[in-house]
């Protein structure tokens, strides 16, 4: 149904003598959100910024919507891609509102146009556009920041956005808030996300199809469930099971079932009780001990999925010894 | 305090025209240096080789001696704004070149890598992220150049450029710090204004900033260029030699010409430099006219054989005809006071050692301390032939002219040169020695022009010779007086003269 947005044909780079990539293949599709997960050092944002060319491939095509990458004019190619980064880089001398209107304004939008779409985008990050337009970038917090810098990137709603860890600086409160942030846009915008992290839990919650990486290499691509229900070696196996005994308690119910430790509705007649998607595992082990099934569901309270005492043992057992 | 204030108060009017031109150098030579250095900077971001090596070579540029400079510069570009603009461009690049650089090679890294990422040209890069940002450095540079050039720019007052530094050689020369203040308080005070206005720029954004730039680099060139093309009204520049004498003298000139040719303009450069500076100001037409003394011609800038000593007015022929035959220069007919060199000594030194002649020094050689200026020094007609002709040998140190009259006041030395008409030997109550070896040839003043010039000009000419013969030595020294001393101006001091002696049709100036 979607086309692939994005295509690795036997990708290589290296570094001088040292090489950093060694040959990997993989497909981004339209509308996904698909995430590089991995190690420091082992080449997931080496990756990502051959997408936008700021690195370019030693060997290998690289195809964007279709077309070698290297036929774009690279301004064309950069101004239909968001850029998400680490070290967030707004621009200190210009205000929130400059440095959002800055690719619109680029890519020639209408004046009021961008105004009138920056006043709904800082709506739509719970910042307030009378107060926070005029500010400069020293004067928000962290996470502020990087809220500015992902409408930074997708102001002109380009059909893919790049994001190199961008809360991996941030505390993990912020972090949460901010995943669920890139979640609602990406429902609102339908765009297609490149997503580089080193954090599983990240790639867990926010990966349509999670790449796994490690010494340049792309161990394996695939949806979250079947990363941890099939893993494809014992590095990816490990790499989702150290998840599971981090913070344990906190662990939102999601992450149960987007991982596939999850049952089909039950026929019984037995009492069942009601949990959100967004609630932890502390609440539901309460709820466990008087009931044997907890029917999972959305803030909307439709219905999600379903979880019982065995299933829940099943995914803490997977935790690494 | 007082006398400071009222220094200010009374120079008040010639310190708005120093002001001007100061501030005129100033800012031209930060904008040249600005439109060299800060493009140059941003074009070696990209080539980091060449970037070093540029440091290096304006850092060289910046630690010659500026002195050095502008005397370098003469030969090339003559005299005047010319090579001072040069020589202070010269140094402000290093500055600006410098934190141009630094202040965009220092950007956070990730913040061009954005910059990259979101598809900027160069330019949009340039003038969007790297310009503002690293803004706050060049700035500093810039005013760290500004400062630099405001100071070296009282400098160019020896080059004839003009300025706030006029006050302060001309301090030095009358030995009155009052002046000297005035010339240094108005330079620090425009460093600290201009420095000011430029944080105020800062403040601007890029485009603002450009505008500006442009609008006074627009201002400054039409300046220029009006200055070019206006219709020049006959103009006559008369130049003069550092001190009160000349500063009279060439104001003298200035009325007899205008009296004579009510339709021309005559326009002085007071205190424009020494001997040879003036000389070749004259050679490259810079200036018209200069006063010069006949002594000085035959030792300092004639070629000719080694004559042994004749009259006065021998000395004036031979210069005369030396200057014609080697210049196309003419010299019209010298003033009757003599302006000789002379040994110096306070009154009751001489009494104390019966003192006289310079050869009475021989007796008391071991006692003496002398002070003299560095041109008098390496004269034959100086110190070189004194030493040879009386077989003299104390010790002597160079000094400024009017350093000197300090050293002998205050005992630090006890012989020192002089000109006959200084007012300093009425006013310190010195003794001239006499020359009884008559080494020191006869000095007398007379209008030196090209013949060129002198043959455009005979009502010039008439005008001048009008002084041929007058004011004698009494009264030269009683006019220097009045203006070291009693701090009159040059021009009424020389207008009174005139007036008295009926050279000139009095009308109540």
């Amino acid at each position: 149904m979607a086309k692939t947005m994005i295509e690795f044909q036997h990708v290589k780079k290296d570094f001088g003598n040292h090489s950093v990539i060694k040959d990997i293949s993989f497909e981004v599709q339209g509308g996904e959100i698909f995430v590089l997960v991995g190690t420091s050092g082992s080449g997931k944002t080496t990756t990502l910024k051959m997408i936008n060319q700021l690195f370019v491939q030693t060997e290998g095509d690289i195809l964007f919507n279709g077309k070698k990458i290297k036929d774009y004019n690279l301004r064309e190619l950069r101004l239909n891609v968001g850029y998400v980064l680490q070290q967030i880089a707004l621009f200190p001398t210009m205000t929130v509102e400059q440095n959002i209107a800055l690719i619109p304004e680029m890519k020639h939008f209408k004046k009021e146009d961008i105004k009138r779409r920056i006043d709904q985008l800082l709506g739509d990050v719970d910042l307030d556009p009378e107060k926070y337009r005029n500010r400069h970038p020293s004067d928000l917090s962290g996470g502020e920041q990087q809220r500015i810098g992902i409408l930074r990137a997708i102001a002109s709603e380009p059909p893919v956005v790049l994001f190199d860890e961008p809360f991996s600086a941030l505390d993990p409160l912020v972090r949460n808030q901010l995943q669920d942030l890139v979640l609602k846009l990406h429902q609102k915008l339908k765009n297609t996300i490149v997503f580089v992290t080193h954090d599983m839990d990240e790639a867990l919650k926010l990966g349509d199809r999670i790449g796994v990486m490690n010494d340049g290499k792309l161990l394996q691509v695939a949806t979250p469930k079947e990363i941890a229900q099939n893993p494809e070696n014992a590095f990816v196996e490990n790499f989702f099971s150290a998840t599971v005994g981090k913070n344990l308690y906190k662990t939102p119910i999601e992450k149960i079932i987007r991982t596939g430790f999850e049952i089909s509705e039950p026929h019984g007649t037995e009492p069942i009780f009601e949990i959100n998607a967004k609630d932890t595992l502390e609440k539901a082990f309460a709820a466990m001990a008087e009931v044997e099934i907890l029917k999972v569901v959305d803030e909307d309270k439709s219905t999600v999925s379903w979880v019982d005492r065995a299933s829940l043992f099943r995914y803490l057992s997977e935790t690494k010894h | 305090m007082r006398a400071l204030i009222q220094t200010f108060a009374e120079q008040k009017g010639e310190l708005g025209q120093a002001l001007l031109q100061h501030i005129g150098i100033s800012v031209l030579s930060l904008l040249i240096a600005i439109l060299i250095a800060m493009p140059l900077a941003i074009w070696a971001t990209h080539h980091r080789k060449v970037a070093e090596l540029l440091l290096q070579v304006t850092g060289v540029l910046q630690t010659i001696p500026s002195l050095a400079l502008l005397g370098l510069l003469i030969p090339l570009v003559g005299i005047g704004s010319v090579p001072a603009v040069i020589a202070l461009v010269i140094y402000a690049l290093l500055p600006i070149f410098q934190s141009t650089y630094v202040g965009i090679t220092e950007i956070d890294p990730s913040l061009e890598e954005a910059a990259d990422a979101f598809g900027m040209r160069r330019s949009q890069k340039l003038f969007r992220v790297e310009l503002p940002t690293a803004m706050p450095v060049i700035i500093s540079g810039i005013r760290t150049g500004l400062v630099l050039i405001i100071g070296t720019a009282t400098l160019a007052a020896l080059i004839g450029a003009g300025g706030l530094g006029n006050f302060i050689l001309l301090g030095i020369n009358r030995n009155d710090p009052q002046l000297i203040l005035v010339g240094a308080i108005s330079s620090a005070l425009l460093a600290i204004i201009l420095s000011a206005l430029i944080s105020v720029v800062q403040r601007l954004s890029i485009k603002k900033m450009l505008i500006t730039l442009a609008v006074l680099v627009i201002g400054a060139a039409g300046i220029s260029i009006t200055r070019l093309v206006m219709p020049k009204t006959e103009t006559i520049t008369i130049a003069g030699k550092l001190g009160a004498e000349p500063d009279i003298l060439i104001n003298m000139y200035k009325d007899l010409i205008e009296q004579e040719s009510p339709r021309t303009k005559v326009v002085l450069k007071q205190n424009f430099g020494e001997t040879t500076f003036l000389f070749n100001a004259l050679k490259s037409n810079k200036i018209d006219i200069y006063p010069e003394f006949t002594g000085t011609v035959l030792e300092t800038l004639v070629k000719k054989a080694p004559t042994q000593k004749t009259s006065a007015h021998q000395t004036y022929l031979d210069a005369q005809r030396l200057l014609k035959q080697q210049f196309q220069m003419d010299y019209l007919q010298p003033m009757k006071y003599q302006n000789t060199n002379a040994l110096v000594v306070k009154k009751d030194f001489a009494k104390k050692n019966d003192l006289k002649t310079i050869s009475d020094l021989k007796n008391i050689e071991n006692q003496l301390k002398g002070g003299m200026t560095l041109e008098f020094i390496h004269r034959k007609d100086g110190w070189v032939g004194i030493k040879k002709a009386y077989e003299l040998d104390f010790p002597v140190r160079s000094m400024q002219a009017s350093l000197r009259y300090s050293a002998i006041k205050n005992g630090q030395i006890n012989v020192a040169d002089a000109y006959s008409t200084d007012s300093q030997i009425k006013q310190l109550n010195l003794t001239t020695l006499k020359d009884d070896q008559h080494v020191f040839p006869p000095y007398q003043g007379a209008p030196l022009m090209k013949t060129s010039f002198a043959n455009k000009h005979p009502q010039v000419v008439k005008a001048l010779n009008r002084l041929a013969g007058k004011i004698s030595e009494s009264e030269m020294q009683e006019m220097n007086y009045e203006v070291n001393v009693q701090k009159k101006s040059a021009d009424v001091v020389a207008y009174q003269y005139l007036v008295k002696k009926g050279l000139l049709k009095g009308d109540g100036k």
